[in-house]
């Protein structure tokens, strides 16, 4: 009958399972090896990113692996660090916390690596230090893809080290900026409405620069639909200066739907969403973009008289197809010589501990790109500080405002905003850290 | 349909629920981390596929929008954790009634539709709601809200993990769930519902008020659902819109129907298919050196190849289980 047929249904099922449960048994348990640190053997070293290549704001994000990889590969062709050669291993998130948990849980339980190196989003980032709980586990998450300043809180992310200058930092030195070059001005500002945006408010606030209209955009909802009703606030408050603080998918809906509109203004793109190449490539006409201000702490990816720039850019036509070098590539090239400065200060035997105290000692001294000072030290996680502008020409080149870098740097904090006397060290020689 | 020996069987089934666990508990001590995380997703699966089953495949309704409800009892989960600071097991009772209830107005109108409409009506439910949590900001955005079960306890000792633990609450909840809708499929309950689903005119006929069955019926898949959504925000340690998106609610669909949309048993099999097409794609696109986009979307190909084979040759399930 029904019932004794489902008994003897209910039986196989649960012999099955018993079955492949003892299957599963059996199978060899991890090669342990107590001299040796997870993701590092005799002759790999094996990192993880997790970052954005399909969805809404892959556009230009996905440039980064690649061109972290065509580094990584540079050095391996030179020897290594120590003698291992580096592997990274690439997850796609597509900018979605719960992609972000999902794919870190496999970069660390599956492909075992010894670090996080970075990974990208604020929203992602803290969904995954909260949920994978890095810090606690003391795995390294180096060199995160997001300027969100409580990354650098040491009590809550410890094992995070954070790289861009903060959200708060861009906007209290953007706020300066304003208030010197656009006073009486009508401001408008578009920001994503998260802790990405909510940083950027109260560094805009820190500065004292009131906006007579603000619209925030829930991450993943920009598009040229939503962005005529952005364009159609900031029309009727009759913004003539408008800061853009989002995702280059959402700067570009911005930009393309107010030249579409026929809607003029003076815009100020923050270094998030001011990438010229990934403007273009998601439709941005190039004019639109001629005039505007934008913010970075990387020299421009045009600059060929730059020592670094003109180096990574050998790097991207060797090793990375010769992909057009904008400030991903750039990005990307500069995190990967970072990473392997701070895998060789970590010494011959790498362990994870070793990899956060000794980014935290000597961190500060190490070269790279950026024309802004690193902050590392004993339990200061801060990164770069500081920021220069520049203003797009028709070529979608970002040239200094004077003509020369001018940096200032200030803090999270209620710090004041400072010009930069900061020397770069030198690009190493061939571009292979020796520290 | 009268059960002969309905005692014995009672005892037996229970027998079994308890071998399982115990199995279940021993295995997961032997295995490596990333299986017994995986195993928690899998008693997730479990749990919303019972959900399916008892809806399409007793009470005869579609539904497409589980994951919305998922995300009812996913998001009052967390809410009732965070703001009530309520006991973990609290806070899933506490989800299972907020989808329960959230089911029960729905399967007011769900009692009026049926078919490609149903279907359509859940669908729209699945693309909109998980999405509102984006409008008001006490539900996080797409950020999502922190949902934080605790550490172990220690006196299972130091090597005892989060994903151990999340395996463990995730195991035993799945356990229970089916234990209770296998006994409420063999039950009145269940019996009124294929009779009503087989042939609405004669159950009503028996005296079977089709219209109040077919709601009790999705109050309780529903309830079920959000018991799913819980597990899923607990493995997250968060809730998120983007942890419903529409591809769960096919994936949980699809699962049942790889299953045998009748058969309870069969939810532990879809569940693991369920987890085990992604790894299957990604081995392989690792295998074919394919790019990442081809690594992206080859579990959904997979996924609905499955789908397609198995309605065209198993209709009722794998042969292993057929009735």
């Amino acid at each position: 009958m029904f019932g004794l047929r489902r008994t003897r249904r209910a039986v196989l099922a649960s012999a099955t399972l018993a079955a492949g449960a003892l299957a599963l048994t059996v199978l060899p348990a991890q090669a342990f090896n107590a001299h040796t640190e997870v993701g590092v053997s005799a002759t790999q070293i094996k990192l993880g990113i997790t970052i954005p290549l399909t969805g809404i704001a892959a556009p230009g994000y996905n440039k980064i692996p690649s061109a972290m990889n065509a580094y990584f590969n540079y050095v391996n062709d030179n020897g290594g660090v120590y003698g291992r050669k580096i592997s990274l291993v690439v997850k796609d998130d597509a900018y979605l916390p719960t992609q972000a948990v999902n794919k870190t849980n496999e970069l660390i339980l599956k492909d075992k690596v010894f670090a996080v190196v970075g990974a990208l989003g604020t929203a992602n980032n803290i969904a995954v230090a909260r949920s994978v709980n890095l810090g606690r586990r003391g795995i390294p998450s180096l060199f995160v893809n997001t300027g969100y300043s409580g990354f650098a809180n040491t009590k809550a992310y410890p094992s995070t080290f954070a790289l861009f200058p903060s959200y708060i930092m861009e906007a209290k030195i953007m706020g300066q900026y304003l208030k010197e070059n656009f006073a009486g001005k009508k401001l408008g500002l578009i920001y994503q409405d998260d802790d990405f945006g909510s940083d950027a408010l109260a560094g805009f606030k820190q500065a004292g620069v009131k906006f007579d209209v603000s619209v925030p955009y829930a991450s993943g909802s920009q598009s040229a639909q939503t962005a005529q009703g952005w364009v159609g606030k900031l029309k009727s408050a009759g913004a003539e200066v408008v800061v853009m603080f989002g995702v280059t998918t959402a700067s570009g809906a911005a930009l393309a739907t107010s030249a579409a509109l026929g809607y003029k203004a003076q815009w100020i793109l923050g270094s998030v969403g001011g990438d010229a190449t990934t403007l273009k490539a998601v439709g941005v006409p190039p004019y639109v973009l001629t005039g505007a201000i934008g913010a970075s702490f990387l020299p421009a990816p045009t600059d060929t008289s730059d020592e670094y720039i003109s180096f990574f850019q050998g790097i991207n036509a060797k090793y990375n197809g010769g992909v057009t070098f904008d400030n991903n590539v750039l990005v990307g090239m500069n995190t990967a010589m970072m990473t392997v400065e701070a895998l060789r200060a970590a010494g011959s035997n790498p362990t994870r501990a070793k990899l956060i105290s000794a980014l935290e000692t000597k961190g500060s001294s190490f070269a790279s790109a950026s024309l802004s000072p690193i902050g590392y030290a004993k339990g200061v996680h801060v990164g770069y500080t500081g920021y220069w502008f520049g203003q797009y020409n028709s070529a979608g080149e970002l040239k200094p405002v004077g003509g020369a870098y001018s940096v200032y740097t200030t803090d999270s904090g209620t710090g004041a905003i400072v010009k930069s006397t900061y020397k770069r060290p030198a690009l190493p020689t061939n571009g292979l850290p020796s520290n | 349909m009268l059960r002969k020996n309905g005692g014995r069987n009672q005892l037996r089934a229970n027998l079994i629920f308890i071998a399982i666990g115990i199995v279940l508990f021993l295995v997961s001590n032997r295995v490596d981390e990333l299986r017994v995380y995986q195993g928690a997703t899998v008693a997730v699966y479990v749990v919303a596929i019972s959900s399916i089953i008892l809806l399409t495949g007793y009470s005869g309704q579609i539904s497409l929008g589980h994951g919305a409800l998922m995300a009812v009892g996913g998001y009052a989960a967390v809410l009732s954790r965070n703001d009530w600071h309520a006991p973990v097991w609290l806070s899933f009772v506490v989800a299972v009634l907020a989808a329960a209830l959230f089911g029960a107005i729905l399967g007011v109108a769900a009692g009026r539709l049926s078919g490609p409409y149903l279907a359509g009506t859940t669908l729209a439910l699945a693309v909109g709601l998980p999405s509102l949590a984006n409008q008001f900001s006490v539900l996080g955005g797409e950020q999502g809200l922190n949902y934080d079960v605790g550490q172990p306890p220690l006196s299972l000792g130091q090597d005892f993990t989060q994903y151990h633990w999340y395996f463990w609450i995730a195991g035993l909840a799945a356990l229970v769930m089916t234990w209770l809708v296998h006994n409420v499929l063999g039950s009145r309950y269940g019996r009124n519902w294929r009779a009503a689903r087989s042939n609405p005119t004669a159950a009503a006929l028996a005296g079977i008020h089709i219209g109040r069955s077919k709601i009790l019926a999705f109050t309780i898949s529903a309830g079920i659902a959000g018991l799913a959504g819980a597990l899923l925000a607990m493995t997250l340690s968060l809730v998120t819109p983007s942890a419903f998106p529409l591809a769960l609610s096919f994936a949980i669909v699809t699962g049942a129907v790889l299953a045998g949309v009748t058969l309870l048993t069969g939810s532990i099999v879809g569940a693991v298919v369920l987890v085990a097409i992604p790894e299957l794609t990604d081995a392989l696109a690792t295998h074919l050196g394919g790019s990442e986009r081809v690594t992206a979307n080859l579990p959904g190909l997979m996924m609905s190849a499955l789908l397609i084979v198995s309605v065209l040759f198993f209709p009722n399930g794998p042969r292993l289980f057929r009735r």
